[in-house]
């Protein structure tokens, strides 16, 4: 059976304990028991049922959506963070009490929330600050919040309740506020900014629905946040309005969030269409359908070939799995404790490991298929790489002895016949003498001609001297039967692509006149979207088989060594069933 | 006469110099490079050189092309071209438009001292040399409707001959006949081929070659 194995670069944290959520779920539930206590027991409090019921509204929804993140995304920050501006909240309102040490700490939290959100928002997916400038906006922001809050009570502000009271300067408390609300406000709205920027320098794919809701959610409530703050400080008519309006927006944002945890479970409920979808037959597109069940069109699979001792891509090309710092992430397949596949995707899918690791583990049988298939193109690269390097070394072979031939022997019978030649125009010698003479330079003759037919068949030397086009002139010129050459246009091309055509032609127009019994025979060669194709086309019987000609099979060989294809059409039979034969061959050139 | 010789293997230029200097032909330079033979032409123009096909430094094409540069930048001087291997398609290249002055011969052919060096003083005189391997390959083709098939063995011989580039004197020595004879034979031949006589060798030689080619 194959495991699924996450190879996230992430240091793993461990799963926070089910008992200490639990706990912060009572806690929660408790709290929000408190809050309608201290409401209850507060006779100066505007509106205590609708505000307690607000309170509820932001805080329960933080809390449990952040429980239900920390769960299921343990290696995020985020849902500690959701948990933190859910109890934050709950602790303003300990600032509806009178009692001196409660009501300081709520008067401390009372801005807090606003930072904590700024930290959450900014933070949103991973639980960690990525820049610099959201960085600084969330140091700010908890300096604002709670520095200058110290500073506003120790100046007397707010309440008489708390203990912080240095001295009482109601107009410096004042200022300060205002600078502090601002601040605040100011923070929220460049929050904003930085959301939007972020979401737009993601790629279209990855602007899924359910992030942008989240996204959505987080900027109109900073948005909120911003106008109560300064509505705060300059006093504006509709201050409760708008605190109803913004707790109300508030409420929202953790709702999305978990609604989009939702979506990735709604996504894995798709698995059991892909297990349809990769039954079908002819079989599917495997890293298509992956990439549809896992939204990430980027999606790509590799294997691991144990005989290679590497990855390979479907083609068998060779590849590796992402680099740690990289924006891929990778999860891993295995079997019987081997690597058997690797499926690589963006890193935001990071976010979503239970869809991957479903849609995966669904995958596995095909996976082991699409290894199979990849192992075997891995070793069919081999063998096409080995085949042509035996084609290329024959070649090269066959011209270091045709050169040699050449510059030897061919040479040195050459020299001696001049000899002969010189020595029988020189001689008076006895007639006996000049018929030796004669006939030595007869035999000599005739083993320079073997020589060069020997020689001519090792290696064509016109076409590497000359091109192409000048060789199958002399070939088309020394063909016993008619033959209509077409060269126009040819340019020079490597020599292993010349000679490989220079042999199709001449062992095609071999086999014409041996079988074909062709009155005519038309040849095309031509260079046409970066292919070379050579044609060769009689009016004979038909009938030729590259199976069974061991000149067309190494014909077909020497092609395909150069990733070129050779095709025969040979319906056998004169008149209406034949129509001679044609030979195709297509190199690539480019 | 005053020849050039472009050849890299030392002991057959060293052989066909000294079978030159016994017909009383001067060897102007004994070349193992294309590049060595055109800048010796350029310094001193022979009547004619003699260039092997296959050169340094690739041993490809330096000698064919070499031999289309003089071609084309000395026309007064010879080229006879000698190879391994005689190739119709390098023939029609190395002729182009003009088969006078030019020869292109197997490189056997230097043990035929005679024809050997009759064969150059054609060529330093404006006419031609074919190898008759060439014109016999272009002959055995066989063509539907083939005019050829109405020449006579004699015929087909004259014909094959004036290939060549052999004057209408060679011919009729080459096949013990009269002049007239031989005048008579190629004027048949021109009439029944169609080609329109024309007056020099050198034109003939290139008018019977395209005839066969066509």
């Amino acid at each position: 059976m194959a495991a699924v194995v996450p190879l996230s670069p992430e240091r793993h944290r461990a799963a926070p304990k089910p008992a200490m959520l639990w706990t912060l779920g009572i806690v929660a539930i408790a709290s929000c028991l408190v809050t309608a206590g201290l409401a209850a027991l507060n006779e100066e409090l505007y509106q205590p049922a609708l505000r307690v019921l607000l309170v509820w509204w932001v805080t329960l929804p933080y809390i449990f959506a952040g429980i239900v993140a920390w769960r299921r995304r343990p290696d995020s920050l985020f849902g500690p963070l959701m948990i933190l501006a859910g109890f934050t909240m709950q602790l303003t309102i300990l600032q509806w009490t009178n009692q001196p040490f409660l009501n300081t700490v709520g008067q401390l939290c009372d801005l807090l929330v606003a930072a904590v959100l700024l930290h959450m928002f900014l933070a949103y997916p991973s639980g960690r600050l990525t820049g610099r400038i959201e960085r600084a906006v969330v140091i700010t922001g908890y300096v604002a919040a709670v520095g200058l809050q110290v500073v506003i009570l120790m100046l007397g502000g707010f309440s008489e309740s708390h203990l912080l009271t240095v001295i009482k300067d109601q107009a410096a408390a004042e200022v300060v506020q205002n600078v502090q609300l601002v601040t605040l406000s100011t923070l929220a709205l460049i929050s904003v900014g930085l959301l939007w920027r972020r979401w737009r320098a993601l790629p279209r794919w990855q602007r899924r629905r359910p992030a942008q809701i989240v996204i959505d959610c987080f900027s109109l409530t900073l948005v909120m946040l911003a106008t109560l703050l300064l509505a705060g400080a300059f006093q504006l008519p509709g201050f409760e309005i708008i605190r109803l309006a913004t707790f109300a927006v508030a409420g929202f944002a953790p709702l999305a969030f978990v609604a989009g945890l939702l979506d990735a479970r709604l996504a894995k409920a798709g698995v059991g269409e892909l297990l349809v979808q990769l039954r079908a037959s002819p079989a599917p597109d495997l890293r298509e359908l992956l990439a549809q069940a896992l939204r990430d069109p980027t999606l790509s699979l590799i294997y691991w070939l144990p005989q290679y001792g590497s990855w390979a891509d479907e083609d068998g090309n060779p590849a590796t799995l992402p680099e740690p710092a990289s924006d891929r992430r990778a999860t891993l397949v295995e079997q019987d404790g081997e690597p058997m596949a690797a499926l690589v995707y963006d890193a935001t899918l990071g976010e979503e490991p239970e869809l991957v690791e479903a849609v995966t583990a669904a995958a596995a049988i095909a996976l082991e298929n699409g290894r199979l298939e990849a192992e075997l193109r891995a070793r069919l690269q081999e063998l096409h790489g080995s085949r042509s390097r035996v084609v290329e070394a024959e070649q090269n072979e066959r011209r270091r002895l045709e050169r040699n031939l050449h510059d030897g022997a061919q040479q040195r019978l050459v020299a001696l016949a001049l000899e002969l030649g010189v020595l029988a125009e020189q001689t008076d010698s006895d007639p006996a003498t000049q018929i030796r003479l004669k006939r030595a330079r007869s035999e000599l003759a005739e083993s320079l001609n073997e020589l060069r037919d020997l020689a001519r068949g090792l290696h064509p030397a016109v076409v590497s001297g000359h091109g192409l086009a000048v060789a199958l002139e002399s070939l088309a010129a020394a063909t016993p039967f008619e033959v209509e050459l077409s060269t126009a246009g040819l340019p020079r091309l490597p020599e292993h692509l010349e000679v490989a055509a220079y042999y199709v032609v001449s062992e095609s127009l071999t086999n014409v006149a041996k079988h074909a019994q062709a009155r005519k025979v038309t040849v095309d060669v031509g260079v046409s979207d970066n292919m070379l194709i050579v044609e060769v086309v009689d009016d004979g019987v038909g009938g030729a088989d590259s199976e069974r000609g061991s000149g067309l099979r190494g014909l077909a060989d020497r092609v395909e060594a150069l990733n070129g294809s050779l095709r025969i059409w040979s319906p056998a039979g004169r008149g209406p069933a034949g129509k001679g034969t044609r030979v195709r061959a297509e190199l690539p050139c480019g | 006469m005053r020849v050039a010789i472009a050849e890299d293997s030392v002991l057959l230029r060293e052989g066909v110099a000294q079978l030159l200097t016994d017909a009383d032909i001067e060897v102007t330079a004994r070349c193992g490079t294309a590049d060595e033979l055109l800048a010796r032409v350029a310094q001193d123009p022979p009547d004619a050189v003699v260039v092997d096909i296959r050169l340094p430094p690739t041993h490809t094409d330096e000698g064919m092309r070499a031999a289309l540069t003089i071609r084309e930048k000395y026309p007064d001087v010879g080229v006879l071209v000698l190879s391994q291997y005689v190739e119709v398609g390098l023939a029609m290249r190395l002729l182009a438009d003009s088969a006078e002055g030019v020869g292109y011969l197997l490189k056997d052919r230097v043990s035929e001292v005679k024809e050997f060096i009759a064969a150059l003083r054609r060529v330093a005189d404006g006419g031609s040399a074919l190898d008759p391997t060439i014109v016999s390959t272009m002959l055995k083709r066989h063509r539907s409707s083939d005019p050829l098939d109405s020449l006579t063995p004699r015929e087909r011989e004259v014909l094959e001959l004036m290939a060549t580039g052999a004057s209408n004197a060679g011919i009729a020595e080459s096949m013990v006949i009269t002049q007239r004879a031989a005048e008579k034979y190629v004027s048949t031949i021109f009439t029944k081929l169609g080609i329109p006589a024309t007056g020099s060798e050198s034109r003939r030689v290139l008018a019977v070659l395209l005839f066969l080619r066509s």
